[in-house]
C-alpha cells in the first residue's frame, strides 16, 4: 500500500506519526522526524514503507523512529532506530546492517585554514598514500590467528597495547572502545578470513577521511571543552568493519532464516529476520557483532594513527604543533543494550540503530568526566563537498528516541541515475575548482557519491536541532577529501 | 546495466542507497545464472575479462530463496578472496524439493578494474514469482 502524507498525524512541525492502526501487522507507530519538503523526500522512495515494516517485529517498545535523513535501504531503511525490551524481545541483524559498527571519527589540530593553507594539497597526498584505500584494499599490518581474536575481543583497547591509540582517544570513543560481550567463537572462519588481511584500510563506497575547516561556532562553551574553535582543521574519518562485517551479518541474516521459522514470527520482509535476544541464535549474534564493532572501533583506530602521522610527515617543522586529538568516534549502525524510561519505568532495551547515532544527552554515566556535563559529542558528515557538523545529545534524545538523532545528509538520488547523470572527472574538477583536493581510486564510484545525489544536510541538521534530539555546536566544511 | 540471452534478461532498477536488478528467466538454472552474471555485470565490463580459473560450489537452503542469495553471497566470498570476478556459470543440479541445493561450477577471471564492492545480496523483497515465459525476481544488493 503506497504510503501518502495524509496518512500521517502531525505532532508538529518537525515529527509526524503514523499510527499502528495504520496496517494489521503494526506493533507499535512510527515516528519521522522531518519538516514539510524533508518528508516528501522520504515519501519518494520506500523508506517509510520499510519503517513501517520494522513496526511489525515482536518485542518492540513505544515506537519506530525515522530520521530525517532517511532513505531506501534493505529490510529497515537507513535512518531507522527500533528498540526491543529484553529478555525477549528481539535483535535482528539485517536491522543493523552489513556494515556493523560504520561509523565516524572526529581528530582536531591545533592549527588553522590559514597557517596550512599552502600545505592542504600534500596532506591529502599523504593521506592518500598511508591510508589504504579503495576496493579489496589491504592493510599494513599483519596479525597471527590469536592477535587477531584478541583485538575481536577488545577493540581499541588492543590499538593502545599495540601503540596505535593514546588512552584519551578510547575516552573519546563510543564505549570506550570496547562493545562488551564479544565472542570470537561465534564468527565464522571465513569473516576472520576476510577481516585479517584489512585492519587499518578505508575501503570504498561511501567512506572516507576528509580535511576540514571549521567555519562556524554555535555553542562557544561546548566547542571550548571539545577543543573547537573557528577556521581550526580537523580530519574526519568514515568506515566501519570492512569484509569482516558484512561476512558476520551474511552468516546470521541467513542463518537466521531458519531461526523465525523456529520461533513462529511472521515477517513483511525476509531480510528483518530475527531471533529473541534471550535464544541461542540471538545471543550468538550478539557476541559476534560485538566482534564485528570491536573490528571497527581498532580499524578506525589504526587509520587515525596513519592520518596523525600523514600530518606529522607534511607539517613538522612547518607548524608549532602538528598533534591531532581525538573529539569523538562514533557507531551509526549497532545493536546496544542499554536502560531507556519507557512509560515511565526505566527497563533494559536493544537499540537498533541503522543509519542513525547515539546522542546521549548531559548526565549520561556513559560519558567520561569532561563530556558528562555536556553531552555526547554526535558527528554528521555531510555528502562530498558539503558541509559536515558537530552535534551533541540533549536531554530531548533521552526522552524521545532512545538517545538517538541523524547519521549524516542521506540520499535522494539513486546510484544509477547518479552514474548516468554525474561523470567523476568533472565532479573532481568543480570540487577542485571550489578548493577542494580531492584524491580517489574510482571516478564512477566519485560519481555515484555526488552532493546532488544527497539531501541538504543542513535542513537535517535544522530538524534534529528544532525537534530536540541534538543540539549544534559546529559546522565544518571540507579542504581535501580522500576516497577509495 | 542490461543484461540479455535466450535464457535470461537482468536490468538495472533504480534503488536510493544500494544497487538492485530484475531478473527473468525461463527457469529456475537461468535465474540465478541471470543473478550471478547481473550482480558482476554491476562490477566490472565482463566482456574484458578473461576467465582463468574455475571453482565447484556446492550449496545446501532451507529454500530457494535462501538457496539464491546464498549462491550470490557464495559468490561474492570467492571473489573478494580469490580477487576474481565470475564471467562463466554452469549449474550442473538445482533441485527444490522440500530444502533446495545446488552444485555448479564457475570460471572467474582478473578483472582490470573494479567499480565498486558488493558488500551483500540482501533478502530484501525478494520472492521468486512466476512471470510471463518464466520466473521473475528483484535482487538488491548493499554497496
Amino acid at each position: 500500500m503506497a504510503i501518502r502524507k495524509q496518512d500521517f498525524t502531525k505532532i508538529n512541525d518537525y515529527l509526524w506519526e503514523i499510527p499502528k492502526s495504520f496496517r494489521d501487522d503494526m506493533r507499535v507507530p512510527v515516528r519521522v522526524y522531518a519538516d514539510d519538503e524533508l518528508l516528501e523526500d522520504a515519501l519518494g522512495d520506500k523508506s517509510i514503507e520499510q519503517a513501517v515494516n520494522v513496526a511489525s517485529l515482536p518485542g518492540l517498545v513505544e515506537r519506530v523512529l525515522v530520521m530525517p535523513d532517511v532513505h531506501q535501504g534493505y529490510g529497515m531503511p537507513i535512518g531507522g532506530v527500533a528498540a526491543s525490551e529484553l529478555p525477549s524481545g528481539i535483535i535482528s541483524p539485517g536491522a543493523i546492517g552489513y556494515d556493523i559498527n560504520c561509523g565516524v571519527r572526529l581528530l582536531a589540530s591545533h592549527v588553522s585554514h590559514d597557517e596550512v593553507r599552502d600545505q592542504i594539497g600534500d596532506l591529502a597526498t599523504a593521506l592518500y598514500r598511508n591510508c589504504p584505500s579503495g576496493v579489496g584494499s589491504e592493510g599494513h599490518i599483519r596479525l597471527s590467528h590469536d592477535e587477531f581474536t584478541d583485538m575481536l575481543r577488545q577493540g581499541s583497547k588492543w590499538a593502545l597495547k599495540q601503540g596505535y591509540a593514546r588512552r584519551e582517544d578510547l575516552d573519546h570513543t563510543e564505549e570506550f572502545g570496547t562493545m562488551p560481550g564479544a565472542d570470537p567463537g561465534k564468527v565464522s572462519e571465513r569473516a576472520v578470513k576476510r577481516g585479517r588481511p584489512q585492519v587499518g584500510t578505508l575501503g570504498a563506497g561511501n567512506h572516507f577521511i576528509e580535511v576540514d575547516r571549521v567555519t562556524s561556532i554555535f555553542d562557544e562553551e561546548a566547542a571550548r571543552v571539545l577543543g573547537l574553535f573557528e577556521d581550526q582543521i580537523v580530519v574526519q574519518i568514515h568506515c566501519g568493519s570492512r569484509g569482516f562485517g558484512h561476512q558476520v551479518c551474511t552468516d546470521y541474516v541467513s542463518d537466521f532464516q531458519s531461526a523465525v521459522r523456529k520461533y513462529g514470527i511472521q515477517l513483511p520482509d525476509r531480510e528483518l529476520v530475527c531471533a529473541p535476544l534471550d535464544s541461542p541464535e540471538g545471543k550468538d549474534y550478539l557476541g559476534a557483532m560485538a566482534c564485528a564493532a570491536n573490528y571497527a572501533f581498532a580499524n578506525r583506530q589504526v587509520l587515525a594513527h596513519l592520518v596523525r602521522r600523514s600530518f606529522e610527515e607534511v607539517l613538522a617543522g612547518k607548524v608549532r604543533d602538528f598533534d591531532l586529538h581525538q573529539i569523538y568516534d562514533i557507531a551509526h549502525n549497532m545493536g546496544k543494550i542499554e536502560e531507556h524510561v519507557v512509560g515511565g519505568k526505566s527497563i533494559k532495551v536493544c537499540v537498533h540503530r541503522k543509519g542513525a547515532t547515539r546522542a546521549f544527552g548531559p548526565g549520561s554515566d556513559v560519558l567520561p568526566p569532561d563530556l558528562k556535563p555536556i553531552g555526547q559529542p554526535v558527528l554528521i558528515p555531510g555528502s562530498m563537498g558539503t558541509a559536515s557538523w558537530v552535534l551533541l545529545g540533549t536531554a530531548g534524545s533521552m526522552e524521545q528516541s532512545f538517545g538517538s538523532t541523524c547519521h549524516g545528509a542521506g540520499r535522494v538520488m539513486s546510484r544509477s541515475r547518479a552514474k548516468k547523470e554525474i561523470r567523476g572527472e568533472k565532479l573532481r574538477d568543480e570540487l577542485q575548482g571550489r578548493g577542494i583536493r580531492v584524491r580517489a581510486g574510482s571516478m564512477p564510484g566519485l560519481a555515484e557519491e555526488a552532493p546532488q545525489a544527497y539531501k541538504d544536510v543542513d535542513r537535517v541538521i535544522e530538524v534534529v536541532s528544532k525537534a530536540g534530539i541534538a543540539r549544534k555546536v559546529a559546522r565544518l566544511e571540507p579542504v581535501a577529501v580522500i576516497k577509495g | 546495466m542490461h543484461v540479455s540471452t535466450p535464457d535470461h534478461h537482468v536490468q538495472e532498477i533504480e534503488h536510493t542507497a544500494d544497487w538492485a536488478i530484475r531478473v527473468r528467466a525461463r527457469d529456475l538454472i537461468g535465474l540465478f545464472t541471470g543473478a550471478a552474471e547481473g550482480m558482476f555485470g554491476l562490477l566490472t565490463d565482463l566482456s574484458q575479462v578473461t576467465p582463468v580459473r574455475q571453482f565447484e560450489i556446492e550449496l545446501r537452503a532451507i529454500d530457494v530463496e535462501t538457496l539464491l542469495i546464498d549462491w550470490l553471497n557464495e559468490l561474492l566470498y570467492l571473489s573478494e578472496e580469490q580477487g576474481v570476478v565470475f564471467t562463466g556459470f554452469a549449474i550442473h543440479d538445482l533441485t527444490v524439493n522440500g530444502g533446495a541445493r545446488l552444485r555448479a561450477q564457475v570460471d572467474g577471471g582478473h578483472p582490470s578494474e573494479l567499480f565498486k564492492v558488493i558488500k551483500a545480496a540482501t533478502f530484501h523483497g525478494l520472492s521468486i514469482r512466476r512471470a510471463e515465459d518464466g520466473l521473475q525476481a528483484e535482487l538488491v544488493f548493499d554497496v
